[in-house]
């Protein structure tokens, strides 16, 4: 059980929901609700914006392909113990 | 190629990864690695092995493992195996071991296979790249874990149907 109540993607200001479809084109996928970290990255854009730029910045094309880094991204989050 | 495959591998990646930096990180002082002049000669054949896969170093952690030369031999086997070019490239595995490293704050790890990515060709974006996602996610994973959120992302990826390996 979350530690806060995930909003909705209907609840957030017409401005912020733009980050949720950058999420979908991130993602190649049509979700029904957006992922609860977009959501929870929206809350504060001021932070989820720039955080997300760095993410999108390290996962660019460059030297490793976006699955090769998807992979070490997964890696990571198991290291980390993290089921999200 | 079966997706599951790819995972089995970077798992395996990951886990001999741990277990070599853990025996460095935590034995460096306690048990001195053996070279060609002190080990036995069972252990310094697995040397010659390993520098032929390293560049010619024999990284600290085989030496210390030196000390019981069987073990180390089978311990040796797994790396080289886990590490080999197979389904995932060794480019590849070798940026995964040095996320590992970083994320476990392992000194020998990180080092040693950031040494590696770039003896296999991987220059400076490449490395940041690496370093960026492991910063990246190793913020996303605690900020998930600080609000307990609960995986939600599961089926955008497919299900593997192939069997086990040799069925």
């Amino acid at each position: 059980m979350p530690t806060v109540r995930i909003r909705a993607a209907a609840e957030y200001p017409d401005a912020v929901r733009k980050m949720f479809e950058l999420s979908s084109q991130w993602f190649g996928y049509d979700f029904t609700e957006p992922p609860a970290m977009s959501r929870v990255m929206a809350w504060d854009p001021d932070f989820g914006s720039p955080h997300g730029r760095a993410m999108k910045r390290a996962m660019g094309p460059g030297e490793f392909t976006r699955a090769e880094e998807e992979m070490v991204a997964a890696v990571v989050s198991g290291t980390n113990a993290c089921s999200y | 190629m079966t997706p599951d495959a790819l995972w089995y591998e970077a798992a395996f990646v990951t886990g001999i990864t741990n277990a070599l930096n853990v025996t460095a990180d935590a034995l460096a002082d306690l048990l001195p690695p053996l070279d060609d002049a002190t080990a036995g000669a069972d252990a310094v054949a697995v040397f010659a092995e390993i520098r032929a896969f390293h560049g010619g170093q024999v990284p600290a952690p085989f030496g210390a493992l030196a000390h019981d030369p069987a073990y180390l031999a089978e311990v040796w086997k797994a790396w080289r195996h886990a590490f080999a070019d197979r389904r995932l490239t060794r480019r590849l595995k070798t940026a995964l071991a040095f996320a590992v490293s970083l994320t476990t704050r392992s000194r020998f790890g990180t080092g040693f296979h950031l040494a590696e990515l770039r003896r296999l060709g991987v220059g400076e974006r490449g490395t940041m790249e690496i370093i960026g996602v492991t910063q990246m996610f190793s913020s996303y994973t605690k900020i998930a874990d600080t609000l307990q959120l609960e995986s939600d992302m599961g089926a955008i990826a497919p299900v593997d149907p192939t069997p086990a390996p040799g069925h």
